[in-house]
């Protein structure tokens, strides 16, 4: 299996900048500026194959969507390097962005005032797609997805999974080799949720795209992926396989897993807490 | 209607050479080239775009910033452009302003090119939106000297020299001295062959400063929004 993503020591700091409230403190900031250095990504050494689907978990500010921007080419990394199916992402080569999709739960993609149907055609001129293969692509992801007769309504009038679908046709249009997913289910009820998991299985049966997706529902990360990446305060503290992990925690945590009791969401709840502790007992002690 | 109430005031038929009617033929022309050169929709979109993240949707994909906005930004103005060359035309048929016809295609030609170069200018603006908040501040300021360089409100005759000089041959005249004086009969065409060359040594020189902007931004952005 070729590896299409490889990062080596991968790593991303953001400069901030902290004032005190009010009118007067704004003024001082015009010399006086405190700045904070935030490490969100810690070095990070990974390789991904071809079709692979890895599932990234962790808290909110662990670092999940940092190393999503860095791979998709949205932002340039602090340190280390990264190749995308041999490119650096943020370079943001053509060749290198006809092959990858980002889908951004609850962040439209599509153009807010035209139907879907007209961002698919401009998409398919972007993407210098063949006009009536792509249309036959949009109408068929249309009617796996159940949503054929909203094809022609603004994006803006539809409702947040019809739009969702939308995007998720948007995404797959020019076929993608690596897709980006950041919590394509966010949002969502309950049945709009299964009806695009058993859609993005279904696809990835057919397609055989590489896929990171994060998410914080577990039920998406236990149904569609093999291989999972947990993050926890920038760095990656769990890399293996899904059964790995389950087998890992059982011993690690003293639990039955396989015990009607216990869910998969409950586990990663539990080592978050105990590698949390793990961090704390570590760090020396004030006199 | 200000040059005319001048000239009425002074009682004077004629103000640096120019009579009443190329007064009123050049308010007529150069507030029309104005309105059709002036970037602020697009601007202020652009620069809402880097702020907010939507830039995002246009990152990912094989399609360049600059070149997504030009289109929308020339599709816009030309049919704009198109409907509204018929007020300046009726309005100089109907006080008899002097106007030549068949000299519009070429006018025509370098407000296309102008809005290239308009274009890229206010693309400059939006990068500062990586740098800094409310970058639509620039915005007025930008389009202010524009409509004193260009010579919309007054034309670049009247200023003093060597200002008027380095005007006539920057980039600026065109956006309304250099067409209007053309359409009105005043220059012949040398100096509108002039005006195009100028126009695109314009933008090679913002299109460079712009590349530098945008690379410059894209090193600091840290993908708002997403």
């Amino acid at each position: 299996m070729s590896i299409v993503i490889e990062t080596r020591e991968l790593s991303r700091s953001y400069k901030t900048y902290r004032r005190e409230e009010g009118g007067w403190n704004a003024f001082k900031g015009f010399f006086n500026r405190k700045t904070e250095v935030k490490t969100a990504l810690k070095t990070t050494t990974l390789n991904i194959e071809h079709g692979q689907i890895v599932g990234l978990v962790g808290a909110n500010g662990a670092g999940k969507t940092t190393l999503l921007k860095i791979l998709s080419g949205l932002i340039y990394p602090s340190g280390g390097e990264a190749l995308v199916l041999g490119f650096k992402p943020y370079e943001r080569k053509s060749e290198f962005l006809r092959q990858i999709s980002i889908l951004l739960g609850q962040k439209a993609q599509l153009w807010w005032d035209l139907p879907a149907a007209d961002s698919f055609g401009l998409l398919t001129s972007i993407y210098s797609l063949d006009p009536q293969q792509a249309k036959r692509d949009w109408l068929g992801l249309a009617e796996k997805l159940n949503c054929v007769d909203q094809l022609h309504v603004q994006l803006r009038r539809l409702s947040l999974g019809e739009r969702m679908k939308m995007e998720i046709i948007g995404s797959l249009l020019h076929r993608p080799k690596i897709l980006f997913l950041d919590e394509p289910t966010i949002g969502l009820d309950v049945l709009a949720q299964k009806t695009i998991r058993t859609f993005l299985n279904s696809y990835v049966e057919e397609h055989k795209p590489t896929i990171i997706l994060t998410s914080h529902y577990m039920d998406d990360i236990s149904t569609l992926a093999d291989r999972l990446l947990l993050i926890s305060q920038g760095a990656i503290v769990y890399d293996g396989a899904m059964e790995d992990f389950i087998t890992h925690a059982e011993k690690n945590l003293n639990l039955d897993i396989k015990s009607e009791e216990t869910d998969f969401e409950a586990v990663i709840h539990k080592f978050f807490e105990k590698e949390s502790r793990r961090s704390q007992t570590r760090r020396p002690q004030p006199n | 209607m200000l040059w005319m109430a001048l000239l009425t005031g002074m009682k004077m038929n004629s103000l640096g050479g120019f009579g009443r009617e190329y007064y009123l033929a050049y308010s007529l022309w150069a507030t029309f080239m104005g309105r059709i050169t002036t970037n602020w929709m697009y601007e202020f979109t652009m620069l809402e775009d880097i702020d907010s993240g939507r830039v995002n949707s246009i990152l990912v994909r094989p399609i360049s910033f600059y070149e997504y906005y030009l289109s929308q930004f020339l599709g816009y103005k030309l049919v704009t452009a198109g409907i509204s060359f018929v007020l300046p035309i009726a309005a100089c048929l109907v006080f008899h302003a002097p106007m030549h016809l068949e000299r519009l295609p070429l006018m025509f030609m370098l407000l296309v090119v102008y809005l290239v170069f308009t274009h890229t200018l206010s693309f400059c603006i939006a990068c500062m939106a990586f740098f800094m908040n409310r970058a639509q501040s620039l915005t007025g300021f930008k389009n202010l000297m524009l409509w004193v360089l260009a010579g919309e409100m007054i034309p670049l005759d009247l200023y003093p020299e060597p200002l008027r000089t380095w005007l006539i041959h920057s980039p600026f005249a065109s956006g309304a001295y250099i067409p209007v004086g053309y359409v009105t009969g005043r220059f012949g065409h040398s100096l509108m062959l002039q005006s195009f060359v100028s126009v695109a040594v314009g933008i090679l020189v913002m299109s460079a400063v712009a590349r530098t902007l945008w690379a410059l931004g894209m090193r600091s952005y840290s993908g708002t929004g997403a």
